[in-house]
C-alpha cells in the first residue's frame, strides 16, 4: 500500500490542529491551574497569631474550595503543618471537597496516596488520623488492620499497644499463654503510657515473668532528702535555702521549729518512682524539702526530664536550673511537667526543691508532700542510667 | 436577622434605662412616654426572644418570655430531637431560626465540631469539623473538649473550646477567624477541660482563661480576633467560672467580674484595668455570677458561700460593698438564679435552697431527685432544673413556699444547661438536642 502522507496530513491538518491546540491549552491549563492552586494555598499558610491574614486565607480557601478532588494531594501536603490555624483554614476546604466527592455515586479518591499518609509517621498526627478516619469510611476496618504496624508510632502507639494487648488478653482466655506472652512482650516493649506500661507488667507477671518497671520509665529512686525547712506561706518557692548554695551530704541545718535536720537516705518502693516526703521526711506545711541524687551515664545524652509533685517543684541539673513551677495545692501527677535536659558523660548530680504551701483551708484534705521525677527520650521510654548513691543496706 | 422586638442583650436594657433616668430629670410626660414605649417593647420582648449564650440574653439565665412548656416526655410535648456528634456539656445558643452547638470527638478529643440546626425542625444546616489545639484532660463521663457555650451577636457565633481555641464564623458557617490561644498563650492545664464561656461586650470577645498555668483574661476585637487586651492572672489558678458584665449605676458603666481563686475580681471591660476585688470565694469557682436589684449575687462550694455585693467599689471592698453573705446550699457546679426577689441554688447533690434576695435568709430548702451539673434556668413562672438523670424538676417562681409543678423525664442523661427561644425549650442530652413544646412536630 502506498500512502501518500502529504495528501493525508494536508486533509486531517484542521483536525490535528485543533488537537494540538487543544492539548497544549490543556497543559498550559493545567501548569496555570497548578500554580493557582499553590499560591492560593501559600497564602492560606500566612494565617496566624492574632487572627493575622485571615480575610486572604477566607478567600483562598473559599476559592480553594471550588477546586475538586484533584486538589487533595497538594492539599495534604499543605495541609501538614504545624501552625494549626493555617492547619484549620486547609482542613475547610477539605472538608467541602471530600463531602462533593463522598456523594458521587462513583467516587474517585487516591486511595493509595490516602494509606499512604496514614502511615507516614513524618507527618502532622491530626492529618493523618483525619485521613484514617477517611479511609475507614471507604474501607471499613481498614484503621483496625493497620494497628499492629503502628506500635512504634508516635500518633497512634496507644491504640496499638491497646490492641496487641487485647490480642494478649484473648490468646490467654484461648489458653495459649505462649502467645499470650509474645503480644504482652510486643506491647510492654512499645508501651510509653504508664497506665499500659504497668498492665503489660502485670500481665507478664501473673505468667511468671517479672518486669522492672522503675527503669523501664527511668524513674529515679534512691534519694538524699533533707528537710523541712521553714518557708511561712508560700515564701518557699523564691527562698533560697543552704542545698541551692551547694550540696554538702554532711552538713546539718536548721528546720522547722529550730530543729537540727541533715540529709538522709531514702529508697522509695514504689513502682512508679513516687517519693511520699510526709514519709521519708515529715509531715509539713510552709516547708520546703530537698533532694539529692547522683545518676551515671556512659553518654552524653538529650533527654526529657518528666516530673510531678505536691505542691510544687524546681529541680537543677549539674547545677543548672531546668525546671521551675509555682504551683501550689497540686496533687503529684506522673508527667506533668517536662523539660528538655542534657546527661553529661559519667556523673551527673540532680537536686530537686519541692514546696509545701499552708494547709488546704478544709482541715480533712491531707497533705500529700510528695514528688516524682523520671528521665526518658521523647517517646517516654526511660534512659538507662546507674544510680551512684548508696543501696540503703550500705 | 433580629426579630422584631427581641431584645438582645444587657445592653439594650441598660440603653434603655439609662434614656429613662436621663429623661426622668428633664420632662415628666416625656418620661412617662418613654417608660410606656420601653415596656412595650419589653413586652413585645417577652413574646420572642433569643438565647444568645452561655445564661440566656441577661447571663442570668431568666427567660422573658411567658408560657414554656412544663411537662413533658419522650413520648410527649417533644417537638422534634436532633441527634449529635461526640461529647459536649455546651448549651446550645439560639438566633432566631438557627441553633448552634457545640462538641468534641476522637481519640483525644481534639476534633471540634460546630453546628448549625434549624429551629423549626432540628435538621442540620452546616456543620464545621476543626482541629483543636493542645486538648487536656477531662471528666470521663460528662465532658470532652466542648464544655464552654458559644455566643452570637446575631452576626457571628463565636464557638471556644478546652483546646484553647476560640473560633469566629458567620451565621452561614463559614469561618471567619480563629485564635490559638493555647499556641500563642501556652496550653490550658485542665482537669476537667476549660468551660468558661466566651462573653461578648460591645465589639469584643471576652474570655477568662484560668488554669494551673498562667491564667489570664483577654479581650479580643470581635471583628480579626485580635487582641484588643490581655491581662495576666498571677494569683488565679483553675477554674471555670464564665466572666460577665454587671451595669453600674445609671451611666451605663459596665464592670466585668471575674470569679476564681477565693475571689471576685472587677475589671473596666475596656481596658482590663482591675477595678475592686472581694475574697471569700472558694479556691476553685465555677457558677457564673448573677445580677439584680443592683447587686451581684456570686457564689461558689461546696462548703463556700454567696456573696452578695454591691458594685462600683475601688481597692479590695470586702470590708465595704459586701451586702450580705450565706453559707446555704452553696453548689460546686451549677450556678444560681435571682428571679423577683427571690435568688434560687441547687447544689451538686440536689439540695435546693431559695433566700430572699434582699438579705439573704433562708426562704425554702428541698431535696430534689438526682445529681445536678447543669446550671437551672428560669421564667417568670416557673424554675427549671436538669438533673443528670435525665430529669427536668419544674418548680413554681416567686413564691415564698416551695412548690413543684412537674418532674419530666427525657431519659438520658442531662449535663447541659438548658436553653429557651421562641415558646420552647432546648435540653442538650448526652446524645441529642431535645426541642420541647408547641409548634409543628417533625417527621
Amino acid at each position: 500500500m502506498n500512502f501518500d502522507f502529504h495528501c493525508i496530513f494536508k486533509r486531517f491538518r484542521p483536525v490535528l490542529v485543533s488537537v494540538f491546540v487543544a492539548v497544549f491549552c490543556t497543559s498550559i491549563c493545567r501548569q496555570v491551574d497548578a500554580k493557582d492552586i499553590d499560591a492560593l494555598l501559600e497564602i492560606v499558610a500566612q494565617a496566624g497569631p492574632q487572627g493575622a491574614n485571615s480575610s486572604a486565607a477566607r478567600a483562598a480557601s473559599e476559592e480553594l474550595a471550588q477546586h475538586g478532588i484533584k486538589i487533595l494531594p497538594q492539599l495534604l501536603i499543605a495541609m501538614d503543618v504545624p501552625n494549626i490555624v493555617a492547619a484549620n483554614w486547609y482542613r475547610t476546604v477539605y472538608e467541602q471537597i471530600i463531602s462533593r466527592e463522598l456523594q458521587k455515586s462513583q467516587p474517585n479518591f487516591p486511595v493509595a496516596l490516602l494509606q499512604q499518609i496514614t502511615r507516614d509517621s513524618s507527618r502532622q498526627g491530626r492529618t493523618r488520623r483525619l485521613v484514617v478516619r477517611l479511609v475507614e469510611e471507604l474501607t471499613p476496618g481498614y484503621h483496625r488492620s493497620i494497628l499492629p504496624t503502628l506500635l512504634d508510632d508516635p500518633e497512634f502507639r496507644t491504640e496499638a499497644v491497646d490492641f496487641v494487648l487485647g490480642r494478649g488478653d484473648k490468646a490467654l482466655e484461648n489458653g495459649d499463654t505462649q502467645s499470650a506472652k509474645v503480644e504482652f512482650q510486643a506491647a510492654l516493649q512499645h508501651a510509653r503510657d504508664a497506665g499500659q506500661v504497668t498492665g503489660a507488667a502485670d500481665r507478664l507477671q501473673s505468667l511468671g515473668i517479672e518486669i522492672d518497671i522503675v527503669k523501664r520509665m527511668g524513674f529515679v529512686t534512691r534519694w538524699y532528702l533533707v528537710g523541712p525547712f521553714d518557708a511561712p506561706g508560700k515564701s518557699g518557692f523564691d527562698r533560697s535555702f543552704s542545698p541551692e548554695q551547694s550540696v554538702d551530704l554532711a552538713a546539718s541545718y536548721v528546720g522547722v521549729d529550730g530543729s537540727e535536720i541533715e540529709w538522709n537516705l531514702f529508697a522509695t518502693q514504689d513502682r512508679l518512682g513516687q517519693v511520699n516526703l510526709v514519709q521519708a521526711i515529715a509531715p509539713a506545711t510552709e516547708a520546703v524539702g530537698y533532694a539529692y541524687a547522683e545518676l551515671d551515664l556512659p553518654q552524653e545524652q538529650e533527654v526529657q526530664l518528666r516530673c510531678g509533685a505536691d505542691d510544687n517543684l524546681s529541680v537543677w541539673l549539674n547545677g543548672e536550673k531546668i525546671l521551675a513551677r509555682r504551683q501550689w495545692l497540686n496533687g503529684s501527677r506522673l508527667d506533668r511537667f517536662a523539660a528538655p535536659a542534657t546527661f553529661q558523660k559519667g556523673r551527673n548530680r540532680v537536686l530537686v526543691k519541692i514546696c509545701q504551701g499552708p494547709q488546704h483551708q478544709n482541715p480533712a484534705v491531707a497533705n500529700h508532700w510528695s514528688m516524682q521525677v523520671r528521665f526518658c527520650d521523647e517517646t517516654g521510654a526511660g534512659v538507662n542510667f546507674e544510680s551512684a548513691l548508696p543501696q540503703l543496706s550500705e | 436577622m433580629t426579630r422584631p422586638g427581641a431584645v438582645k442583650s444587657d445592653v439594650h436594657r441598660l440603653v434603655l434605662f439609662t434614656l429613662i433616668n436621663r429623661f426622668k430629670t428633664v420632662n415628666t410626660k416625656i418620661h412617662r412616654l418613654i417608660v410606656i414605649i420601653a415596656t412595650l417593647s419589653m413586652s413585645v420582648a417577652a413574646q420572642a426572644e433569643n438565647w444568645p449564650g452561655w445564661r440566656g440574653p441577661n447571663r442570668n439565665a431568666v427567660s422573658t418570655e411567658s408560657d414554656l412548656p412544663i411537662q413533658w416526655s419522650p413520648d410527649e410535648g417533644v417537638r422534634w430531637s436532633a441527634r449529635l456528634p461526640g461529647a459536649g456539656v455546651s448549651s446550645p445558643v439560639i438566633w432566631d431560626d438557627q441553633i448552634f452547638l457545640t462538641s468534641s470527638d476522637g481519640f483525644k478529643q481534639d476534633n471540634l465540631h460546630i453546628i448549625c440546626l434549624a429551629r423549626q425542625d432540628g435538621k442540620e444546616i452546616w456543620h464545621q469539623r476543626l482541629w483543636g489545639t493542645s486538648p487536656t484532660r477531662f471528666h470521663a463521663t460528662k465532658s470532652g473538649m466542648a464544655s464552654p457555650t458559644p455566643a452570637t451577636d446575631g452576626k457571628h457565633v463565636y464557638a471556644f473550646f478546652g483546646t484553647g481555641d476560640l473560633f469566629c464564623f458567620e451565621l452561614d458557617g463559614q469561618l471567619a477567624w480563629h485564635r490559638s490561644l493555647a499556641s500563642e498563650y501556652g496550653r490550658f492545664e485542665n482537669r476537667f477541660s476549660a468551660t468558661s464561656s466566651p462573653l461578648l461586650h460591645e465589639d469584643m470577645v471576652l474570655v477568662q482563661c484560668d488554669h494551673y498555668g498562667d491564667s489570664y483574661v483577654v479581650a479580643l476585637d470581635k471583628t480579626t480576633g485580635a487582641d484588643r487586651w490581655k491581662v495576666d492572672r498571677p494569683d488565679a489558678w483553675l477554674s471555670w467560672s464564665s466572666p460577665r458584665i454587671v451595669p453600674v449605676g445609671d451611666r451605663g458603666v459596665g464592670e466585668l467580674l471575674l470569679c476564681g481563686s477565693r475571689k471576685i475580681d472587677a475589671l473596666d471591660p475596656k481596658t482590663g484595668t482591675k477595678l475592686w476585688t472581694v475574697g471569700g470565694m472558694q479556691h476553685e469557682c465555677i457558677p457564673t455570677p448573677v445580677f439584680g436589684h443592683g447587686l451581684i449575687y456570686a457564689v461558689s462550694g461546696p462548703g463556700g458561700k454567696t456573696i452578695s455585693i454591691r458594685p462600683g467599689g475601688r481597692g479590695d471592698v470586702s470590708e465595704t460593698h459586701i451586702a450580705w453573705e450565706s453559707s446555704r446550699g452553696a453548689p460546686f457546679v451549677p450556678s444560681a438564679l435571682l428571679v423577683g426577689d427571690f435568688y434560687y441554688l441547687i447544689d451538686d447533690a440536689g439540695i435546693a435552697t431559695c433566700l430572699d434576695a434582699q438579705d439573704g435568709s433562708q426562704v425554702w430548702r428541698r431535696r430534689f431527685p438526682g445529681k445536678y451539673t447543669a446550671s437551672p434556668i428560669a421564667t417568670g413562672e416557673h424554675l427549671y432544673f436538669c438533673n443528670e438523670d435525665g430529669e427536668t424538676i419544674v418548680v413554681r417562681a416567686n413564691r415564698k413556699k416551695h412548690e413543684r409543678v412537674a418532674r419530666n423525664r427525657l431519659g438520658e442523661p442531662i449535663f447541659a444547661s438548658p436553653a429557651v427561644s421562641q415558646g420552647n425549650l432546648f435540653i442538650r442530652t448526652s446524645s441529642q438536642l431535645f426541642c420541647i413544646g408547641p409548634g409543628e412536630t417533625a417527621p
